[in-house]
């Protein structure tokens, strides 16, 4: 899931106080996960703002933000109320926001999150990085834990120097990734997958902005066709 | 004699280290360099160390060369992508600078750019790679070169890195990605040492033991507490206690002299490689205690 972290409100009232009337946009998914998107949320900045002599015309949490064509259809519903408004927040991650400068083109749409990474929660709201979507996944290789993520430098060959008693020179918070690898694939017994020098990485297969079309058919393979041959992959 | 030529012919070498300023006065740096001018095998120029902002290495290695010093440029891959890289190793090499030491480099987090985005397109096994290649006429992507280089690379290694298994992996992935010398991370105690170069001694390549200079007790404290892969052992920290404020840095530099010479009398290893860290002045008392001068 996204994780995202609220604004710090103050700047953002001070963003968006040439407007006057507000529209509010949640997502049920990751931003509700995370409490930055969820009914919550939404009816805190709505005080905010009418605390702040603003009105509120109308909000909607729909099912996935950024699933464009859904959230279109569950924003008809509310046609008046975007209507009559001079600016949508959307209180999701920045894909979500977007789905709304899609679906209201000529509209001023504002975030109130700041989008942090892909995340795992590993407990109530509490987030960790595990994939920072790189394109050309090496875990195969690193007994399924990602060291392009988990080490803060993405070494592919093994701990660095900065290692210290099993912990990150980064962080003595965070265990060395190349350690946690290490102990896996020796339980494991696949300490051999250690000693194979893994090249450097591809990084254009992180280059976005990406695009991936995966249904077959005639519009979808004359839409790819326009995109670069390296994204077909 | 080149630093190459003075290893593959088993002489015993002498390295130090030389930490470039930050700003434009160089003039305790060219006076250090004159004083380590004849005395060394080869100069190491660090590479904006602890990722605190410097004069570059490559710069501050033509200027040792400048001052008949033999410079080993340390390269880090935490600035520059591949581009950069092989970009500054092909400037080197026309400059004259033929020795480089590759290294992954510590995160910003550590240093006085904390905001900087760090870079790690690829890390220290991939970047001997890279030299190698270059050394054969081929850039990172395969394609020819105009003119190779004929760099003698080098990486680092812990010793008394916990725990060490992983470490060791590594060193044999450097071994295999074409390192041909090591110097190591500051080692005191030499009976462990030679632990590791029964282990390192099993690979066609040049091991040079990295030396700290003690300053005082409480700086060997701070090494054991604070600097990852050294362990300075209690009867080290005892007699540097027993010096007394006034003699500690003296009874230090007896230290290393010490070290300097069983590593050498007793064959341990190929050389070493000292680290003043700010006394470079000092490196030729050392160098005259050991026996070398
Ligand atoms: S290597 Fe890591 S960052 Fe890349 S896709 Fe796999 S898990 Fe994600
Ligand atoms: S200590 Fe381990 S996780 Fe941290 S930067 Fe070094 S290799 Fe990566």
């Amino acid at each position: 899931m996204i994780i995202t972290k609220k604004k710090d409100r103050g700047k953002l009232l001070q963003t968006l106080d040439k407007y006057n009337s507000f529209y509010l946009i949640g997502c049920s998914e990751c931003a509700a996960l995370c409490g930055t998107g969820n009914d919550e949320a939404l009816k805190e900045m709505a005080g905010d703002l009418q605390a702040k002599g603003k009105t509120v015309t109308g909000m909607i949490i729909p099912k996935t933000g950024c699933q464009t064509l859904g959230t279109k259809v569950e924003l008809k519903k509310d046609k008046e109320a975007l209507d009559n408004t001079d600016c949508i927040v959307v209180m999701s991650c920045g894909a979500g926001t977007q789905s709304a400068v899609e679906i209201y083109p000529d509209k001023a749409v504002y975030p109130s999150n700041d989008s942090l990474f892909l995340g795992n929660m590993t407990r109530f709201q509490m987030f960790d990085e595990r994939c920072s979507l790189c394109g050309d996944c090496v875990i195969e290789k690193t007994g399924s834990i990602c060291p392009v993520t988990n080490c803060p430098k993405g070494i592919l060959n093994g701990p660095c120097g900065g290692m210290k008693d099993g912990n990150c020179e980064v962080s003595a918070d965070i265990k060395c990734a190349w350690v946690r690898i290490y102990e896996r694939q020796k339980k494991l017994g696949e300490l051999d997958k250690m000693e194979e020098i893994i090249p450097a990485k591809d990084w254009s297969a992180k280059q976005g902005p990406h695009k991936l079309y995966t249904r077959g058919d005639k519009e979808a393979a004359g839409d790819s066709k326009k995109s670069k041959e390296k994204k077909e992959k | 004699m080149s630093f190459k030529e003075a290893l593959e012919s088993g002489k015993f070498v002498v390295t130090a280290e030389v930490g470039p300023p930050k700003g434009t006065d160089i003039a305790v740096m060219k006076h250090d360099m004159e004083l380590l001018k004849g005395k060394l095998d080869a100069v190491n120029v660090t590479d904006n160390q602890s990722a605190v902002m410097r004069i570059c290495s490559l710069a501050v290695c033509k200027l040792a060369l400048e001052h008949g010093l033999e410079p080993i440029l340390q390269m880090t891959c935490r600035d520059r992508n591949r581009i950069g890289l092989q970009s500054d190793l092909l400037g080197a090499s026309v400059l004259g600078i033929h020795n480089v030491l590759c290294m992954t480099g510590d995160h910003v987090s550590a240093g006085d750019q904390k905001s900087a985005r760090p870079v790690y397109d690829i890390e220290s096994v991939q970047l001997l790679q890279v030299v190698n290649g270059l050394n054969n006429g081929k850039d990172m992507s395969g394609a020819d070169l105009k003119g190779a280089t004929s760099f003698f690379q080098g990486a680092v290694v812990t010793p008394e890195s916990n725990p060490i298994e992983p470490q060791l992996m590594k060193f044999e992935k450097k071994v295999k990605a074409g390192a041909r010398f090591f110097q190591t991370q500051a080692i005191y105690n030499i009976d462990k040492f030679k632990e590791f170069m029964a282990f390192a001694r099993k690979f066609p390549v040049k091991i040079l033991a990295g030396l700290v200079v003690l300053k005082s007790a409480g700086m060997a404290n701070f090494l054991n507490n604070f600097v990852p892969g050294i362990k300075v052992p209690q009867e080290l920290i005892d007699e540097m206690k027993a010096a007394g404020k006034e003699k500690a840095l003296d009874t230090g530099l007896n230290i290393t002299a010490r070290h300097i010479k069983q590593l050498k009398e007793e064959k341990i290893c190929d050389g070493v490689h000292i680290m003043a860290i700010g006394m470079e002045d000092k490196v030729p008392t050392i160098l005259e205690r050991a026996g070398l001068l």
